[in-house]
């Protein structure tokens, strides 16, 4: 790297014709090795996944990730899965379907005629049920919220679940970071095309703040590639899009996060009060 | 305005009176001239990373006849002259050494092992049999039709 920035300084026309040569030679380039930092539990050993590049169309292959296999290669529980991605679609849901039933609707307060004597069928009041115009027996009844919570484990064990799917299905690619050579949303979409990604693909980076601006600018300009921060990943976008693009900082933070909960003591009260020692 | 510039016209009929509209007409020339040069300048450094999608490859791999003699060779470079006799049985636990091995052969062969099956490559045999499966890039329409059927079974795939 010393000796390229030395030529620039020093001539203009060689580095030009030196530089391509030693991109293309790239052969002895140190290989990006990432290792599980938490425990492997004795019997597993770990997934492995090829770290890639997203500077080039070419860099396929950087490096190799260990992946730890109770977050990444666990037993593939789809009926967890269906369970967290029907909860997230309608856990939110508040429908404000309403009907007036036939005490509320206007009018219908005088039997409408005596009951014996007039040869009509016997009613108490022109709004019930039965009458065209009257009020709906069991119909919607007010804003109606759907809201209810699957356990803490549940929805991790179904996030552990969701990653394991997608590297299962070779959905999941590690990339050793999101830095792009330009910000045109053109280079992500051949890129994805060139490598066979799929028509969606969610691309996580670890937090808002250093995410670099090729990335968000190449991706504000296209509908199908989304980027999140770590946080916000959940099974329903991961099953939503076609691929999964996770970084090495990603991939650590998640496992730190989802396998505290495997070894974790039961809360005194919730965890979103303070604790003086939550990690 | 009107009574200046007849003032101006009066005295001399030559000179100009610098006022307003006449001073912005004499100024903007030289703003017209500074202009492009800044321009071009700013374009030549932009235009000097130029990316080229590469064509994209078919999916399509069917093993070459020396395949043994490729791995073997491989084998040997990535992991030196120690090589023992059994070099099928040598093991891949070692990160550089399994990612110099996988990446040589997937640049020399064309086909990478996916990263579902990359935890199951734990000797060089596994990876032999992994290069000596083919793989097609037909649908399972595409496959019967070329393969032989009796004669009374059309497959139409007009789509």
């Amino acid at each position: 790297m010393l000796q390229l920035g030395l030529n620039a300084l020093a001539e203009e026309a060689v580095p030009q014709a030196a530089k391509p040569e030693s991109v293309a030679s790239a052969g002895p380039q140190v290989p990006v090795l990432r290792r599980c930092e938490l425990p492997v539990p004795a019997p597993r050993r770990p997934v492995q996944a090829w770290v890639e590049s997203l500077r080039g169309y070419e860099q396929e292959r950087v490096g190799l990730a260990e992946l730890h296999p109770e977050v990444f290669s666990t037993a593939p529980r789809l009926d967890i899965l269906h369970q967290v991605a029907i909860w997230q679609k309608n856990f939110k849901r508040i429908s404000y379907a309403k009907t007036k039933t036939r005490a509320e609707v206007q009018g219908g307060g005088r039997k409408p005629w005596p009951q014996k004597g007039s040869g009509r069928s016997r009613h108490g009041s022109i709004r019930s049920p039965i009458w065209r115009g009257g009020g709906i027996a069991h119909g919607p009844r007010g804003p109606t919220s759907y809201y209810y919570m699957l356990p803490m484990k549940v929805r991790v064990r179904g996030l552990k679940v969701a990653l394991t799917v997608k590297l299962a299905q070779d959905d999941l690619h590690v990339v050793d970071s999101l830095e792009l050579p330009t910000s045109d949303p053109q280079y992500l979409t051949e890129l994805a095309r060139y490598r066979r990604w799929g028509d969606s693909v969610l691309l996580v980076d670890l937090a808002h703040e250093n995410m670099p601006q090729n990335v968000i600018a190449a991706v504000s300009g296209l509908k199908t590639f989304n980027l999140i921060p770590a946080v916000g990943l959940n099974a329903y976008s991961m099953l939503k899009h076609q691929t999964l693009v996770l970084t090495l900082q990603t991939i650590a933070f998640l496992e730190e996060k989802l396998l505290w909960h495997d070894s974790r003591y039961t809360p005194l009260y919730p965890f979103r009060l303070p604790y003086r020692d939550f990690p | 305005m009107a009574a200046l510039s007849v003032c101006g016209v009066t005295r001399r009929g030559l000179t100009w009176i610098v006022l307003g509209a006449p001073r912005r007409g004499f100024w903007s020339r030289f703003r017209k001239e500074k202009k492009p040069v800044v321009a071009e300048t700013v374009e030549e450094v932009k235009k000097e990373p130029v990316l080229v999608c590469p064509p994209l490859r078919s999916r399509t791999y069917i093993p070459p006849e020396d395949l043994q003699s490729r791995v073997e060779s491989c084998v040997k470079e990535i992991f030196g002259s120690s090589v023992p006799s059994n070099w099928q049985d040598v093991s891949l636990e070692d990160g550089h050494l399994k990612f110099g091995l996988l990446a040589r052969l997937a640049d020399d062969l064309g086909h990478a092992v996916p990263n579902s099956r990359l935890h199951q490559m734990c000797r060089v045999r596994d990876v032999v049999d992994f290069y000596n499966v083919p793989i097609y890039d037909r649908s399972k329409f595409d496959e019967l039709i070329a393969s032989n059927l009796p004669p009374n079974l059309k497959i139409t795939w007009g789509y």
